[in-house]
């Protein structure tokens, strides 16, 4: 007896059992949408107590996708392919295209499998004006056989047009009482407004008088010893421009100006109410000025940003995260994965599959 | 920037759709052709309205939900005018151009300002793949309407099963072309092409659905009610992976809410 006339053999290649993979996978995928994948056993057990904890972490489902039984349905799903795929031969003209997008969804699986066996991936947080050789992958040190010096990195924001500087002209009696943004309200029309952006001037209008932008900072802090001033983080918990006004006679004062607190300047522009309008910055751009030195010697400089990683020695080296706080470092992903090639193999073949099946078939049938 | 256009869209969508809904009920040659008419116009405004987006904000106009409803509502008036003409069936005609009205009327309610891109999403690949995607999501929901019709009628209808089938073998090829175009947009940009996030584990999810639909039908027979089900519930899968993502669960595209 053939072994295609086998009960097994018609099992695994039946569509029957094709029909409920799909749908097996299918939902083991949908809960695993809904239970929050790979976190710390403290996460866990803040969300579903310790006893939920020790079930998800027994039964996997805090790590389906990488579970027992997600991979066995995953291998069930391919040796189900596999036999249809072997029912196929001898191959025949119109099986062109289903032999096509089956075989493919096999040499992806292959792929990926190509790249959990011997692809790598880590991440390394470079401090500024330092460089590393290393990553860890997988619990293990992979030297990259060079070494990446970040030499800067740079975050930059939209700055909303809506952003901006007002100046308005401070009535007698009124003088600090009036509130915040009840002028604006009002109707008053400010004498300046100047788009909040670092180095944007504007005169002050019937003054001769001059205001300027000099720096900003998200989160402005004073050390009251030094009385210096820094940004205690990037997060915009206190947003302050610092501004230069320059008289007619060419004297100049600056003060900062606050969003949240905008009674506070009052010393140095008595005569001049200012109002800074903070509207909230979107990140533009995060990039990391790299130089990669081999042997000793610097063998390329490359800016690196989110989709446009460099690609070096058979490695691949992306943005992927940043110090929030101080921009002091710059977290990149190393990654190497021979599997892709395969992969991107498999894509073509499956879409080119589809194409045969659904549009080349029925114009070759109609002939 | 003005919305003069969209609402010019949305007045032209609405239109159509009276006069598609009234097509339904009086027999008079002229209503569907004006209907016709009334939403290639629509869909004319929305391009130009998609176009000036597109030239103020210097970037692809699909950032936001705001601009990818109004891409869906685009998608989804196209693929109804094209089966519209194709197969002249006045109640398909009337519920997709309702659906497309929906999506662009949610849109209008939704913040309209142009705003920056964010860096993840400063790529070639952005029009490549919400492209793919929405016209996938049309098709879908054009198969979605059809099988629904479907299952609202005593007697069984060959052509809304036919036109059902078709939708979905156009749209699985372009939800497919969707998943594949993120997939390699991915990895070019935090190096996996595949890493279980939400939306993406949910377009998969849909894509097994019309997976077993196209199997059941090609090798099991089904035809019918049986399939139209199916057809529903991969409807039913698109729309968590297009809204239920953003709005229940987070991830990678979150950025999209």
């Amino acid at each position: 007896m053939s072994i295609k006339k086998t009960k097994a053999w018609r099992f695994l290649s039946s569509v029957k059992l094709a029909i409920w993979l799909l749908a097996i996978i299918a939902v083991l995928s949908l809960v695993g949408t809904f239970i929050p994948q790979n976190e710390a056993p403290e996460f866990y057990i803040a969300k579903f107590g310790q006893v939920g904890q020790g079930a998800l972490s027994k039964t996997g489902l805090d790590n389906i996708y990488a579970s027992w039984w997600f991979i066995l349905s995953l291998a069930l799903f391919s040796l189900n392919l596999t036999v249809c795929l072997l029912n196929r031969f001898p191959i025949r003209k119109h099986s062109m295209g289903t032999i096509m997008t089956h075989l493919s969804v096999l040499v992806i699986f292959i792929g990926a499998f190509i790249g959990m066996i011997f692809g790598e991936k880590g991440l390394v947080k470079i401090p500024e004006g330092e460089e590393i050789s290393y990553f860890i992958s997988k619990g293990k040190k992979i030297d990259l056989g060079f070494s990446i010096r970040l030499n800067d990195f740079i975050y930059t924001e939209y700055i909303d047009k809506k952003e901006k500087l007002l100046v308005y002209p401070v009535k007698e009696g009124s003088a600090h009482d009036a509130h915040d943004f009840s002028m604006a309200a009002t109707g008053e029309t400010p004498l300046a407004e100047v788009n909040a952006e670092v180095g944007s001037e504007s005169g002050i209008a019937g003054t001769g008088s001059k205001v300027k932008i000099l720096r900003y900072l998200p989160d402005f802090v004073m050390d009251m010893s030094t009385k210096s001033v820094m940004s205690r983080s990037n997060t915009p918990n206190n947003p302050a421009i610092e501004v230069e006004l320059k008289g007619k006679g060419g004297d100049t004062r600056t003060f900062w100006v606050f969003a949240r607190f905008p009674d506070v300047h009052k010393g140095p522009g008595a005569d001049y109410k200012f109002i800074y309008e903070w509207v909230g910055r979107r990140p533009k751009d995060f990039i990391s000025k790299v130089a990669i030195i081999k042997e000793g010697k610097e063998a390329l400089k490359k800016d690196i940003r989110v989709n446009e990683p460099l690609s070096f020695g058979g490695f691949r080296i992306f943005q992927s995260t940043y110090d929030s706080e101080n921009l002091g470092w710059s977290g990149l992903q190393i990654v190497k994965d021979p599997g892709v090639p395969v992969v991107y193999a498999g894509f073509v073949l499956l879409i080119t599959g589809f194409i045969i099946i659904f549009y080349v078939n029925p114009i070759i049938q109609r002939r | 920037m003005p919305s003069l256009y969209l609402n010019l869209s949305f007045g032209l969508y609405f239109l159509a759709m009276i006069l598609y809904t009234a097509g339904l009920f009086f027999s008079i040659k002229t209503l569907p052709f004006i209907a016709r008419i009334f939403l290639a116009l629509g869909i004319i405004g929305l391009s130009y309205y998609l176009h000036m987006r597109w030239q103020v904000a210097g970037r692809p106009p699909f950032s936001n939900m705001f601009e990818s409803l109004v891409v869906l509502s685009w998608s989804i008036a196209i693929v109804s005018l094209y089966i519209d003409i194709k197969y002249k069936i006045k109640s398909i005609a009337a519920w997709t151009t309702l659906v497309s009205l929906l999506a662009l009327g949610y849109a209008s309610m939704l913040d309209k300002e142009v705003a920056p891109l964010l860096p993840a999403l400063k790529s070639n690949w952005l029009t490549i793949h919400v492209l793919t995607c929405f016209v996938g999501y049309a098709a879908l929901t054009v198969s979605f309407v059809s099988s629904a019709i479907l299952l609202c009628k005593k007697k069984e209808d060959k052509g809304l099963d036919a036109i059902s089938h078709k939708m979905i073998a156009f749209g699985f090829l372009f939800l497919t072309l969707g998943i594949v175009s993120g997939s390699v947009w991915a990895n070019s940009a935090w190096g996996t092409y595949w890493s279980w996030d939400p939306k993406e584990t949910w377009s998969l999810i849909t894509w097994f659905v019309y997976a077993i639909y196209l199997h059941a039908r090609f090798r099991k027979g089904w035809k019918g009610r049986a399939a139209a089900w199916i057809s529903v519930i991969g409807f039913l899968a698109m729309v968590f992976t297009y809204f239920g993502v953003n709005y229940l669960l987070t991830g990678l595209h979150s950025y999209t809410g």
